[in-house]
Order: C-alpha cells, then structure tokens, then sequence
C-alpha cells in the first residue's frame, strides 16, 4: 500500500470529520484514563504501604511476629538467638501508642541487638558536640528517652529535647524527645526507645512483640526458618518484609481489581464505540473504496487503510488517556485517598509514582481498542463488491435478509460458560471474560434484537413519519445495531452495577439492623491499646440508664502469614446459643460434649476453607502457654464487616481460655425511658481519660448511618466510572446518528420533492431516535441484568467472599429508560433539523 | 489518421480481446452470450445499447470487477478470469483508466490529488505526481485549480477532472461509462471533444458505453448490445 | 587501668548527661568505692564485682606460630553497671552492660584486626558471673576452670581465637595491695591485679584456616567506680613480661597539657620481690612519634619507659612490632587509641596510648 495515499485519504478523513474522530479518540482516552489512572492509585498506595512497612520493620533479614497484639513470651527470645544460622537477634517491644491525638507506633528495641540487626531503627542523639555522632550503639539507654521519626516530630509540633506523653494499653509515660530516626523514611509515625522501659512503662510484663533476625552469612534461609519454627510458640509466627506486604496487598488486592476491571470495561465501551465510528466511517465511505478498488487498490489495502485510521485513533486517544490518567490519579489522590474512597489504607496519603511500563500498557490496551474496534469494519470495506458498491450509499444488507444468530448465540453460551468457571489465583478473572463475552454477544446480537423488538410495533397502524422510521430500522438494523453499541455497551455495564450495588446496599442494610440490636455500642478504636480494664467494666455497669451491657473482646488474629488477620470476636452469648447476636446462615452444628464452639463468618468460610463441622486449630494466647487451643465451628454467618474473614466464640469461653480480662467493645440496652444522649455522656465520663479519647461511642442508628455512608462513599469511584461510560456511550449515540443522518440527506431530499413536510422528517428522525433509544434500553437493561448475576453470583463471591440477596433498583431502571430514550430521540431531532436544513442543491452533490 | 481505425489486421494483436462472453443476472435473465470483442490499439469503440442492456456489466467484466459465466477475456495477452483478486487489481491499476456517469471523485481530496490517485497506487512519490496531476488538470483547462476541491465545481468540470484522472497513468485501455450521462447537452459536446481528443493524443484505447448516439459517432467502430452479442452500427 | 571501658562509660554517660534527664541517673544508685586494704580473695575476685560501677578482665600478650612471625592479641572483657533505674521489673532492663573487644595484631596485615561484642546483661545470652571467671557474652566467653586456667573464645569477621591461659605466677595485687590510685582523690581508685606470664597454648583462626599458636600473656583484673579524674585527657599504660620471670606494668594519666597528671606501677622481680611506683617514679619519654593516616593522631610509638627504683633508676625502650596499631572505634561508638604489641629489651608486650586523638573524658 502506498503511504501518500493513506495519508492523503486518512488527512482528508480527519480534515472532514474531526468531531467524529476526536469522539472516537477521546472516547479511547477516557477508557485508558479511567484504567491508567486507578492502576496509578492502587500502586502509589501499594507503595506507600510498603515503604511503611518498611519504616516499621527496620531492615531485618526475617521477622518473628506475634500473632496477637499482647504479644508472645520473652523467653522465645534467647531460643531464636541461639537458632543455628542466626548471627544475630533483636527483640522488640512493638506497641500501637499515642501522644495527644497522634497515633504512634512504638518500638522499644535493645539499641546494642538492633545496631548489627535492624540499624536504621537507631536514633542520633540531638547533641551538638562532634562526639554525638559516634555515639549510636548506646544512645537512648536512657529509660526517659525517645526518638521519633521526622514525621511524627511533625504530627506532634514538637521538637528534640521536649517532653511528650506516651499513652498505650492505657499506661502513660512521660519522654524525653533524644533525637530522630535519620535512618526512618516515609511517612510513619514511629518512635523508638529503650526496650526495658517500653515494657516496664507502657508494655505488658514478660510479653514481646517481635524479634528481628539477623542470618548468619551464607546461612541457607530454607534451613534457618525451618530452625526457628521449631522453636515457634503458635502465639508467633514468621514474617518477612515480603508477606508484610502481601498482606496488605491481599487486603485490598480483590477491591484493586475490581476497579481495574471497572476502569477496563470504560474502555471496552471505548472499544465498541471505537467500532461504530468506524463502520459508520466505512459505511459512508463505501462508494470511495469502491472507486479506489475500480483505480486499482487491493483488497489488503483498503483493510491497511481503515485499520491504520483505527490505529492513528488508537494512538491519539491512547497518548491523552495516559496524560488524563495521571492528572485523574493526581486528583483522585488528593480528593478521595489511596484507596479511591475504599477505606483500606488509612491515614496515608501516598506520592503519585508514575510507572512507565504500566502507561505504555495502557496505551498499548487503547490502541490495541481502537484497532481492534476497526476490524470488522475495515473487513467490511475491503469484502464489497466494487461494482455494486460504487453504485450505492451506505449499509448495502438486503432488508430481506435476516441477521445471523449463530455468532452472538455463541458468545452469549460462550459468556455463560465462563461464568461457571472457578476462581484464578483468587480472583475472578473468569467472571470478568465471561462480562466482556456477554457484552460481545449482546451487542453482535443488536440486529437480531432490533428486529425482534420492533416486530409489535408492525403490526400497529401509525402515522405516516412514525411507519417511515419502523420501516428505515427494520431495512437496516445493521445501522441502528452500529449506533447502539457505544450506548448497549455502557448501559448494560451501569445497570449491572447498580443492581449489584443495590442488593448489596439492602443485604448490607438488612445485616446493620441484624448486627446491632443494642441502642448504643462502645468500640475501642486503638485496640488493646487502651482496652476497658474490669475497674473500667465495673464503673460502666454502675452507669444509670443501663439496663444491660455486654462486653466484647475484638482482636486481629492471624492464621496464615500470607493473610491479613481474622477478626477474633470473644461475645457474650447466652449457653453457646448466638442467634440474636450474629445473623447465622445455614444450619448450626451440635457442638460435641467438652468442645470449646466458634462461629465463622462468611467470608472466613471463603478464604480458609472452614465449614461448619470441623475443628480448627487457633494460635490464640492461652493461659496454659505453648499450647493451641482446637475449636469447633458450630455454625456460619453473614459479615460484611470483616472482609478479611471474622471468627466468633463465647466471652465466657475466651476469658477462661486466656484469662485475658481486658475488653474492647460493649453493647448496650438502654432501661426504658433512659435518656440515650445522657448515657452516652456518661459512658464516656465513666472512662479513664486516655481511654475516653480513643472510644468511639455510638447508637446504632448512627453506626448504620456511618455504614452505609462508608459503603456509598468506596462505591462513588464506580458510580463515577459509570456515569462517564455511559456518557461516552451517549455522545457515540448522538455522534453515529446525526452522521447517519446526513448521510440520508440525499433521501430526505426526495422525501421533501415528493411532498413530506419539513415537520414530517423530523418527526420521523425524532422517531427513529426514540425507537432506537427503546431498543438500546431494552437491550442495555437485560444484558445489564445477565451481567449483574455475574457480578453477584460469580465475582462478589470470588473476590469479596460474601453473598448477598438480589434487589432491583426498579425506579432507576425507570429514570434510566426514560432519559435515554429522550435523550437519542433529542439527538436525533437536532441531527434531522440540521439535515432538512441543508441546501438541496447541496443534497444532490452529495454522491456518496 | 482515420485509415487506422480500421478492423486489426491478422498480424497484430489486438490489446483486448474478448470471446465467447456469457452473462446472466442472479434472477436467471440473460444479459448476453456469445459476445466477441477484440480492440486493438489506439482504436475508439463505442457501444450502444438500452438502459438494462448490460453495458456497464460488460465493462465491470473487462475490468474485473465482475465474473462471466463463461467466456474468457485478455487485457495485454493476459486472461483476466484467470487472475486472482490482487492480480485483476494490478493489472487494472497499470493499463485501465476509468470514466464514470457519476464522476466519482473523492469530495475530501483535492483535485490534483484526485488526478494523482492511479501514480500514487502506483507508488509514484507524492510531489511528482502530484505535478504532474498538475499538467493534466491544465490540459483539461482547469489551470491553478490543483487546490480546489470537488464541491467548488461544476458538472462538466467534476468529468473534466475524471477525465484527467483517467489519463494521468498512461493507461492502455480507457473504459467509459455513459461519460456525459450526467451533463447538459452543450457540456456533453465540449466533454465529448476533449474526451476523444485527449484519449487519442495519448494513444490509448477506449471502449465507451453509452445509450446516447451523439456520444458513439466519436467513436471509430460503432456497436450495439444485445443478448446475441455485439452487432455493428 | 584500663581504658576502652573508661571511653564507654564515658558514651553513657555523656548519652545520659545529654539528654537532661530529670530522673537522676543514678539518682537513688549508691555505688561502692573502692578501699584500701581489701583482702583479695581467690577465686572469687576471678569473679565479677557487679556493685561496682565497671570492670574488665583484660588479656594481652603475644602469639608465636609455627613458620610465621608473631603476633599480637588482646582479649578484653567489660563489664559496667549504668546504675539507672534498677527498679525496673523488665528483664531487659540493663542492670549489667557488658561488652568485649579482641583484635590481633598481625605486621602481615599492616593494621589491627579487630571485633566486638556488646549485650546488656541477661536471657542467658550475656552475663558476668560472680565466684569465679564466667562471663558470657553472646557467643563469646571467658571462664576459668577448676585447674586454674583461663579460657577465651572470641573472633568474628576475619579471625577468630581459642585460647587457653595457663598462670605459671601467683597474682600480682598492683598499688598498694591491690588498691592502685589513679588521681590526687583517695576515691579516684581501683581494685587491680594482674597476673603476668600467663602460659598461652591454643587456636588462632585466620581466614578460616585454624593455626596451633602458642605464647605468652598478661591478665589485668581491674574494678572500680570512680576511675578518672575529670583533669585527665588522656593515658599510657604497658605491661610487660620479662624473660627472666620478672614483670612490669606501669602508667601515667595525662593533663591538659600532656603533662603527668598522676603515674603508678609496679615491678615483680623474677625473685618475686615487689616494687610499687608512685607517681613521680614514671617517665614516658617519647623517642619517635607516627602520625595515623586514618585519623591524623599523633602516637609517640617508641617510648623510653623510666622507672625510679631504690637501686637506682632503669630504663627500657619500647619498640612496636609494628606502627599502625592504631583502633579507630568511632564507628561503634568508642575512641580512637592505639593498643599494640611492643618489644623491650628482654622482654615484651603491650603499650596503650589514649586521649592522642580527643581529649578523653568522663
């Protein structure tokens, strides 16, 4: 193919309908936009993570955490020093602390294990002789002492030498700010000090959090773990800096995709809008490419030349989508967090880290679209029969002949086959293919559909404009499947999500109301950190108001160190019996004589593979030390709560187990005729004052009010990509119509000589929109539908572990229905007025 | 001059030949069968026929753009039914020129572009042939309208510019169809003048289609279309 | 005397001092000061004396291997009590810091070789005990066993020693019975011995190939808990051991000035009579000096060491086995001193030299 002629025919194309073109590429650029930027988002907050994880952990070759946060033994310590492979070990002291409001972590460390294991976590002493910088290895011995990082120093507007009081497990300490961690980067509050005074002062006695490990050289890390689990107590576990962050990836890892995904399907909706801007441009060029073929074009390239204007689209629309991505992931980041209003990674805000290999992904992805959206026209272009096709304008099908029903029958089973395929390395990847091929086969089955829901109206008497339309849509589906599929596409993918929204919202709704039966509800925000002691209990108890209060024990839990922790949940029930406490789902199992029985929830189902039945082993802190307790699951329930899996057991149980007397969450009924404002105030009085400041304390009218206000708010992002999805597909309808519409030009001037009324023609056009804009919903709302089973069935159970039950959003379905129908009908008008308007002189002209 | 528009003698051989034709259309009708012709070079013929007759069918069949049902026709000793698609486009890329009742040009091209379409299938380098468009444009009298676009012209400049077009490549053979089907009288004669004329300087074969009596008695041999085959007029 | 423990002390306390600590240090800490006329008793003075605010166990001497030259080592370890907060139920509270120091001193190498430990007291994992030499301190030791020997296993890095120490001497009790002065101050005192001529027989690892290694050593046992004077800048201390069984150690503290701010020592003839030295029986008289390329200190390396004797005075010139024996311990918080393997006519073995670098203080 010569190259003057594609670019004199593909300039010409773009100097003759830019606007068409733009909408092609921007429709491209708003997919890759959409994808590139929530890729950047997720990754900066990744990253961000990870390097705080990092600030955390020092730089230690391996880590042996506690699985809970009271911590394991101390005397595990000398055992993992002595472990063959291990040069070195560094206990530390590892507590969720704060001074004033600002949350800190704590580590108290041995300065002379950590100055060979963990450098970086040594402080510099603020003095201002030279000799200061050569006193690390025993700076802050001092049990007054503490060092923060530069960015706690900040939080707290303080600086070296000024006193700040540390609180935690509601101890206080009183500190001297030493110096800084020059070796701490990112945006961690950590402070560092001495280990014997953390535990003395703020910690638990004869507990430790964790040790770091310094390996041997040359030691063989297969050999030294398997050393040091041999000498694991279950309360401890093996971390590395690496499953650190697989866990918080796992975290949100099922909510990252999934917006991926989402953003992905914007660009599918780019993709088919890709493709009706080209059939529409070849369609209209149908008589050029004949003439070029009857000049002497191959076949080859005539398909050369329309996927080359596809791929000059695809290049265009793909460059500003990763300009628009990073400008939407700079914006996102400031307005809505790292998470995109998800609620995973609190309190960051995370630097936008720009990835090259990613942006060339994305372009590549919209490219790839935009091309892959010209196929089937460029086939088209380059299969007509020259001859016949210099002769005619536009869509050349016999209105006679019926459209195919094989290829979208087989996407459409092909769809559905996928969607019964299981998950891919936990996540629903199949789920998304068997989306993409539904909405394939949805849209190649436009034509079909347009017959057949046009077919009643045949059978009407209509008035003569109205008949004109059926008729135009009925001889040509094909045009009115190429106008749809921008619109089909979009609309489908908004229904299926809100109806996936909204039976999630109402089972979330409908969980609330059965999750909290009490009037007020007590939560302890830093966990352990500043739990209600029995003296704390007592006093609440004597609080007047109250007619019963039950306390709870929350705790993060972990069972695999690749898994962020369960929530273990220690509740009052009444003789094991927990209905009215936790919505069950499925039936209970009896509990054996002697067996100590836990409830799982949904999602600790999903994740671990537990049923009702079995018997799990659970590294909780026993009184007895060194011993797993087993447990027996006695029953499931709903939780949409805990996503990372929650496991219920009896209070009574728990505190025998543990001897764990301290209390994170209380229930409270309130006397009747109690005033809920007074007893709430006086809940709060009744707390130690470093503890009333980290409870939160709440009716449940208000707890379900903040839910489903956090449930909307991480659902906004997937409004929002919605709503711009379908805007594209809206713009693509007005785009496609109005240039089949001038194209008709020709037509509506005959229809004018033989003696139709201006006002007739456009009524007629007006018609056709809103015909069309039935079919479109009609087909947008049922593919929508198939594809929200997929969503509820298949990848919110997949990826999220829940269930949930199906609500139809019917008033939506209303306002969606009637907005686009006015909408393609009002396109449609305008198109028809600016057509009728065109001089006939010029209508004539118009060859093809 | 007019002693060569003769029938081809038996030593030369002519540059199209067509033999034993056979058309039907796909409700069964028969266009024609039988149908001989053979053009030699340089020569000028016209064949008449009514609307329906299968006129512009022939001339789709002798560029290729269409399959006989039987027969066999060879441009320059090559037999068009035995080539492939990309074989027929070839060859109607290098020896046919084009002219159309409709014009066909393209609106969004200029018109040195639309002359220079056939140089640059051909792979000729832009500037060139564009100057060259530019020459032609000028010998059909449209000088210094190489910017121009088809929307700014009349009818009988639209066949003007196709007829340039036609030419531009140095075709050995020029198809026309009903080449003033679309003009008034008084243009048709001034199109038909500079059709014949320009065809005959560069002395190349036509092989023109029209129902119009005034547009065949350019031509040197005259004939009609019917479903026997081709009868002299 | 001895030395880097004195420059540790002086990095807590200074890490304390610096932070202003309004809870005295060792606020409600009563340390023992040392006395004179204290009875030795063996082997439990062997033992730690965790009372006092430091001590050391500290070996120096020379190496002979089988085809190669000799070299110098030093074994060394610390124990300090930092007095602060002793209420503090957690078992890391750092009651007892102690910490070691070992380094050969090979003229092959050009420069000390060297390693360190440093643990807070505890777990098993480091102790000093009392009774008798044991003192852990991660995964090096030195302890005495029934037969009287002493035992050291120390190394890291580039080299490692196995030594044993057989004593072919009784102690040595330096000063006055054991009490040795360090300043005007009666309190400004230690309680030392040392004892000479240890027989040394063991492994010395270098480069992971273990050598057998024999020769001769000098044990320092030293506690107090007021050592230095806060005039002081600085010191020189060697220990000698003579081939005729005799053995001299001897010091000076240095002023400001570089002048002798106080001196001490003792000779043991090999007939086992004792001289003890007071201040003005001491000269350290520079004869060559080398300036360290790492740190620009100035060391005077060879050394004529006058002692005032009834008899008369006797002189030995000091020569090192080589000069870089320079230790730059800044990096893991200590000083910058030079501890080396010396010559003396008839005799050998180690000359330490601080405050050349900064002014050391307490």
């Amino acid at each position: 193919m010569n190259r003057t002629v594609l670019n004199w025919i593909g300039t010409a194309e773009l100097r003759a309908h830019p606007g068409r073109i733009l909408l092609t590429a921007s429709a491209i650029a708003i997919g890759v936009g959409l994808g590139f930027a929530v890729h950047l988002v997720n990754a900066s907050a990744l990253n961000e993570f990870s390097r705080g994880v990092q600030a955390v952990n020092g730089d230690a070759d391996l880590q042996v955490h506690s699985v809970t946060p009271r911590g394991f033994d101390e005397n595990l310590y000398p055992k993992l020093a002595r472990v063959a492979g291990i040069a070195d070990a560094s206990p530390v002291i590892e507590l969720a602390a704060q001074s004033g409001d600002v949350p800190i972590t704590l580590l108290g460390i041995d300065f002379f294990r950590a100055a060979t294991v963990t450098p970086v976590l040594l402080g510099r002493l603020a003095l201002n002789s030279s000799a200061a910088d050569s006193l690390s290895g025993t700076d802050g011995l001092s049990p007054d002492s503490i060092f923060l990082s530069r960015t706690a120093l900040a939080a707290l507007h303080k600086g070296t030498g000024d006193r700040i009081e540390v609180e935690s497990g509601g101890k206080h300490a009183l500190l001297e700010i030493a110096g800084t961690l020059p070796g701490v980067s990112g945006d961690e509050n950590l402070a560092v000090a001495d280990i014997a005074a953390a535990q003395w002062r703020l910690g638990t006695q004869g507990f430790i959090q964790r040790v770091d490990l310094k390996l041997a050289d040359g030691a063989d890390l297969g050999r030294v773990r398997a050393g040091v689990q041999s000498v694991l107590s279950p309360d401890a576990e093996i971390v590395t800096r690496q499953n650190a962050e697989t866990r918080a990836g796992t975290l949100s890892r099922a909510y990252r995709i999934n917006l991926d995904m989402l953003a992905l399907m914007a660009l599918l909706t780019g993709a088919f809008l890709a493709y009706s801007a080209q059939a529409l441009s070849v369609a209209r060029r149908h008589g050029q490419f004949a003439l070029m073929r009857v000049l002497g074009m191959r076949r080859q390239s005539v398909l050369t030349e329309v996927l080359f204007e596809g791929a000059a689209i695809g290049i265009a629309g793909g460059a500003a989508g990763v300009f628009l991505g990073w400008g939407l992931a700079a914006a996102a980041l400031r307005l809505l967090g790292g998470d995109l209003g998800g609620g995973y990674f609190s309190g960051t805000r995370p630097e936008l880290v720009f990835d090259p290999a990613a942006a060339v992904r994305f372009f590549v992805l919209g490219l790839f679209c935009a091309v892959a959206g010209s196929v089937l026209p460029a086939r088209a272009a380059a299969r007509a029969e020259p001859a016949i096709a210099i002769k005619q304008v536009g869509d050349p099908a016999d209105p006679r002949k019926r459209p195919g029903a094989v290829l979208p029958l087989v996407l459409l089973l092909a769809g559905g086959a996928a969607a019964l395929a299981p998950p891919i390395n936990d996540l629903p990847l199949f789920g998304y293919l068997s989306i993409a091929l539904l909405l394939a086969g949805g849209i190649a089955a436009m034509p079909l559909i347009a017959r057949v829901l046009l077919a009643p109206f045949r059978a009407l008497r209509l008035p003569a404009p109205v008949d004109l339309a059926l008729k135009h849509l009925w001889g040509a589906p094909g045009q009115a499947a190429i106008a749809l599929c921008g619109m089909v596409a979009s609309t489908s993918l908004m229904i299926a999500m809100a109806v996936m929204i909204w039976s999630f919202r109402n089972s979330v709704d409908a969980w609330l109301v059965q999750v909290l039966p009490s009037d007020i509800y007590l939560r302890v925000d830093s966990g352990d950190g500043d739990a209600l002691t029995l003296e704390a209990q007592q006093r609440l108890r004597e609080i007047r108001g109250i007619a019963e209060i039950r306390f709870r024990k929350n705790m993060p839990l972990w069972l695999s160190p690749e898994r962020p922790a369960v929530d273990w949940m220690a509740t009052q029930m009444n003789g094991h019996d927990p209905s009215g406490i936790l919505p069950l789902i499925g039936k209970t199992v009896a509990v054996p004589a002697g067996a100590i029985p836990v409830w799982i929830s949904e999602p600790a189902h999903w994740i671990y593979g537990y049923t009702p039945g079995q018997w799990i082993s659970v590294p909780l802190a026993v009184q007895k030390r060194g011993q797993a307790r087993k447990f027996f699951i006695a029953g499931e329930w709903r939780d949409y709560g805990r996503q990372q899996g929650a496991i219920a057991m009896d209070l009574g149980d728990y505190t025998a187990l543990t001897g764990d007397q301290l209390r994170t969450d209380a229930a409270i009924d309130l006397a009747p005729g109690a005033d809920e404002a007074r007893v709430m105030a006086d809940v709060r009085a009744a707390l130690p004052p470093a503890t009333s400041r980290n409870v939160t304390i709440a009716d449940s009218r208000a707890i379900r009010a903040v839910s489903l206000r956090i449930f909307d708010r991480s659902f906004a992002v997937t409004y929002l990509l919605e709503g711009i999805a379908i805007l594209v597909g809206l713009a693509g309808v007005a785009a496609t119509f109005s240039s089949q519409t001038l194209a008709r030009s020709k037509e509506f001037g005959m229809l004018r000589h033989v003696g139709v009324m201006r006002r007739q023609i456009i009524a007629m056009l007006a018609a056709e929109g809103a015909l069309l804009g039935i079919v479109g919903v009609a087909a947008g709302i049922g593919l929508g539908l198939a594809i929200s089973q997929v969503l509820i069935q298949v990848i919110n159970p997949q990826s999220f572990h829940w269930t949930m039950d199906i609500r139809l959003p019917l008033p939506l379905f209303v306002f969606v229905a009637v907005a686009l129908i006015a909408a393609s009908a009002g396109t449609a008008l305008i198109a028809g007025r600016k057509a009728v308007s065109r001089e006939s002189i010029l209508a004539v002209r118009e060859d093809w | 001059m007019m002693d060569r528009m003769v029938a081809p003698g038996p030593d030369i051989k002519p540059l199209l030949c067509v033999r034993g034709l056979r058309k039907t259309v796909p409700g069964g009708r028969v266009l024609f069968t039988g149908l001989e012709l053979a053009v030699a070079r340089g020569e000028f013929v016209a064949i008449m026929g009514e609307s329906g007759a299968g006129k512009s069918t022939l001339l789709n069949l002798i560029a290729g753009l269409d399959a006989a049902d039987a027969g066999e026709i060879s441009i320059q000793g090559h037999a068009v039914e035995k080539l492939d698609d990309d074989g027929r486009t070839e060859l109607r890329r290098r020896t046919l020129g084009c002219v159309f009742q409709a014009f066909h040009l393209l609106p969004h091209l200029n018109l040195a572009q639309n002359v220079a379409l056939p140089l640059a299938l051909q792979d000729s380098a832009g500037s060139a042939a564009l100057e060259k468009a530019g020459r032609m444009l000028a010998d059909v009298g449209l000088q210094d309208r190489d910017h121009d676009y088809p929307r700014d012209l009349s009818g009988g400049e639209l066949q003007r510019v196709a007829i340039a077009r036609a030419l531009v490549h140095g075709p050995s053979i020029i198809l026309a169809d009903e080449p003033t089907g679309n003009l008034d009288p008084e243009t048709a004669e001034r199109i038909l003048e500079l059709f014949s004329s320009r065809v005959r300087r560069s002395g190349a074969s036509v092989v023109l289609v029209t129902h119009s009596p005034i547009a065949a008695a350019v031509a040197g041999r005259k004939y009609l279309l019917r479903t026997s085959g081709l009868i002299a007029a | 005397m001895h030395r880097r423990v004195i420059a540790m002390l002086g990095v807590v306390a200074a890490a304390i001092a610096g932070m202003g600590s309004a809870r005295g240090l060792s606020g409600g800490v009563q340390f023992p000061s040392v006395q004179p006329g204290r009875m030795f008793q063996f082997p439990a003075d062997h033992g730690a004396h965790p009372e006092f605010r430091n001590e050391w166990w500290y070996i120096t001497g020379w190496l002979n291997r089988p085809n190669a030259s000799p070299v110098g080592f030093q074994v060394t370890f610390f124990r300090i009590r930092p007095g602060f907060e002793e209420d503090n139920p957690s078992a890391f509270a750092a009651r007892q810091i102690l910490f070691a120091h070992a380094a050969i001193s090979d003229p092959a190498a050009g420069k000390l070789l060297h390693a360190e430990r440093i643990y807070r007291a505890g777990f098993g994992l480091a102790r000093a005990a009392t009774g008798d030499t044991d003192v852990v301190i991660g995964d090096w030791r030195l302890t005495r066993s029934p037969d009287g020997k002493f035992h050291a296993q120390a190394g890291g890095g580039d080299f490692a020693l196995d030594l044993s120490f057989a004593p072919t001497q009784p102690p040595l009790l330096e000063g006055e019975s054991g009490y040795s002065q360090k300043g005007p101050k009666p309190d400004e005192a230690s309680d030392y011995y040392s004892i000479p001529h240890l027989n040394v027989s063991g492994t010395l690892m270098r480069n992971g190939l273990p050598q057998a290694v024999s020769g001769s050593a000098w044990l320092d046992r030293e506690w107090s808990s007021d050592y230095l004077d806060p005039r002081a800048t600085g010191w020189d201390w060697t220990g000698l051991n003579f081939d005729d069984g005799s053995a001299l150690m001897a010091f000076r503290i240095r002023g400001a000035k570089q002048e002798n701010f106080w001196a001490g020592g003792t000779l043991r003839d090999s007939d086992g009579t004792v001289h003890a030295f007071g201040p003005g029986d001491v000269t350290f008289l520079p004869v060559r000096r080398w300036q360290s390329p790492q740190t620009g200190a100035d060391y005077p390396v060879e050394t004529v060491l006058r002692v005032h004797l009834p008899a008369g005075d006797r002189e030995w010139r000091l020569t090192p086995l080589f000069d870089n024996q320079e230790y730059d311990a800044r990096r893991t918080g200590g000083p910058v001193y030079w501890e080396g393997a010396v010559r003396a006519p008839g005799g050998s073995g180690y000359l330490e030299m601080t405050g050349y670098f900064h002014p050391l203080k307490m």
